[in-house]
This record gives C-alpha cells, sequence and structure tokens, in this order.
C-alpha cells in the first residue's frame, strides 16, 4: 500500500490508535495531536482515499448541521498495528515526534 | 460572533459553495468544526488552514485529470508533457516577478514622486531590469539540478526580457 508515512502522518495514527473502534471529530484531532487543518485534513483525506478511514457525518439534532467523524477501517487498524513506527499503545506524543524529527535530520 | 469568526465562516462557505464535487464533504465537515473552536482567531486560522487543504485536493485533481490526458504507454510524449508543463511554469514564475516588480516600481514612484521627475531611467532600470534578470539567472542556477524544465523556462523568459531591453536601447540611443 503506498501512504506516505510522514511524522505528522503517524501522530494522526497514533490518535486514532488510542481509541480505534471510537468516531472521532476533526477538530478534537487537531487538538489531540497538535496538527492544523492545513497539515491534519490532507492527512485525512488521503487515509480516506486508501480506504483506511471510514468517514461519517454524525446524526444531529433536528436543526442543527452534521458533524464529520472518522475512524479505522479494518484495513486501516491492520495497517496502523503493522507498521514499525505506530505505537500500538497510543503513545506517540510531541516527544516521539521531535525524536523522529531529529532523527530523519541526523541521516 | 467576533469579525474574526464571522470571516472565518464567510470563508468556508464561500469554499463549501465553491469546492469542486470531491471536496465539497470535506469543506463541509471543516465549516462544522467551526462551532466547536475556541477563540475567534483561532477559528480564522482553522479556516486558512482548511482552505489552503482544500486547495491542495483540488489541485491533486487536477494533476490526475492533467495525468490521465497524457498518455501512459508514450513515455516519450509524456516526459515531454512535463517538460512542456515545466518550461511554462518557469515561464509564468518569472512573468510574475516582473509584475511584481512593476507593482514595486509603481509603489515607489507613488511615495516617492520625485524619483519619477528625476530619476525614471535609473528606478526603471533597478528595479525592473537589474533585479529580475539577476533573480532569473540565480533561480536558474539554483534549479537547474532537480528542475532543469523550470530553470530553463526562467532563462528563456530572462533572455527574451534581455533582448527586449537591448533592442529598446539601441533603437532609442539611435533616436
Amino acid at each position: 500500500m503506498k501512504v506516505r508515512l510522514s511524522p505528522q502522518t503517524l501522530l494522526v495514527l497514533d490518535a486514532f490508535l488510542a481509541q480505534p473502534e471510537d468516531w472521532q471529530y476533526g477538530y478534537d484531532l487537531s487538538r489531540n495531536t497538535g496538527l492544523k487543518s492545513g497539515t491534519l485534513y490532507p492527512i485525512l483525506m488521503r487515509l480516506a482515499e486508501h480506504k483506511l478511514l471510514d468517514t461519517a457525518w454524525e446524526p444531529a439534532d433536528p436543526g442543527k448541521p452534521p458533524r464529520h467523524m472518522y475512524r479505522f477501517t479494518p484495513e486501516g487498524l491492520r495497517f496502523a498495528r503493522e507498521h514499525p513506527l505506530a505505537r500500538p499503545s497510543g503513545s506517540l506524543g510531541r516527544v516521539a515526534l521531535s525524536q523522529i524529527l531529529t532523527h530523519q535530520g541526523s541521516i | 460572533m467576533g469579525a474574526p469568526r464571522q470571516w472565518a465562516a464567510r470563508l468556508l462557505g464561500f469554499v463549501v459553495r465553491h469546492a469542486p464535487a470531491r471536496s465539497r464533504d470535506w469543506a463541509s465537515a471543516m465549516l462544522r468544526e467551526l462551532d466547536f473552536i475556541e477563540g475567534d482567531w483561532a477559528a480564522l486560522y482553522w479556516a486558512l488552514g482548511s482552505m489552503a487543504a482544500l486547495i491542495r485536493h483540488a489541485a491533486s485533481g487536477w494533476r490526475s485529470w492533467f495525468r490521465g490526458r497524457i498518455p501512459n504507454k508514450e513515455e516519450p510524449m509524456n516526459n515531454f508533457g512535463k517538460k512542456a508543463l515545466g518550461v511554462g511554469s518557469g515561464i509564468g514564475l518569472a512573468f510574475l516577478l516582473v509584475l511584481c516588480a512593476f507593482g514595486v516600481q509603481s509603489l515607489l514612484e507613488f511615495i516617492f514622486p520625485s524619483l519619477r521627475q528625476d530619476h525614471a531611467m535609473m528606478t526603471h532600470a533597478i528595479t525592473m531590469i537589474l533585479i529580475p534578470e539577476v533573480t532569473f539567472v540565480v533561480a536558474a542556477i539554483i534549479l537547474w539540478r532537480k528542475r532543469t524544465a523550470v530553470a530553463a523556462g526562467i532563462l528563456l523568459f530572462a533572455i527574451a526580457a534581455g533582448a527586449h531591453v537591448a533592442f529598446f536601447l539601441a533603437t532609442h540611443s539611435h533616436s
């Protein structure tokens, strides 16, 4: 599968791995990963295009617009768990990201 | 609702209305999230970032469409198309720089009217000829190894602009 696994993509995968069964919202993902919308959404779009993420509109109360949600597909969950850099415990935070970036810079 | 949040909502509302079909759901999703963002300025930054993401998404669609238009089996044709696009981009970038230089020159003459009266020729030579030509050469050298076609486009424009200047000087020195 051809998915570009940047450190930011790993952060997103990790955020999903923290609650693999739950639907998550874009803004919550942005807060959890520290990624801006301009970085986060291209990653979500790419993962969804590769069928690694399910997307759905949350049923809302009458008069309120629905909210978009994201969750791993079974294939996405397998992909995230199989990838050696993605942490199965969902613990990849900013510190780990900086370590990855430093490691890449030193290669 | 503060002004930045209003601008953010307007911006994303505009994007939702005008986004291509494949991006519209994503644009709506980003617009919906605005209601949950604390802080007006954060909402505006969210909208700006979202717009950038949607532009990239739309651009990737156009790239796929453009690749689809170029026959895959004819590799030389494919390469030719890529090179032509690169040269065109180079020419376009160089043209944009000249337009910017023209804008800077007009602004300088507006702020300092004496420039237009006493040093018109010198201002024109520096902002419209010297700075752009030096920039073209430097950009072409930097880009040559990785983006040869773009660098060639920039150089092509630089040569054409240089020829234009030489022609102008030659005709005006005779008169």
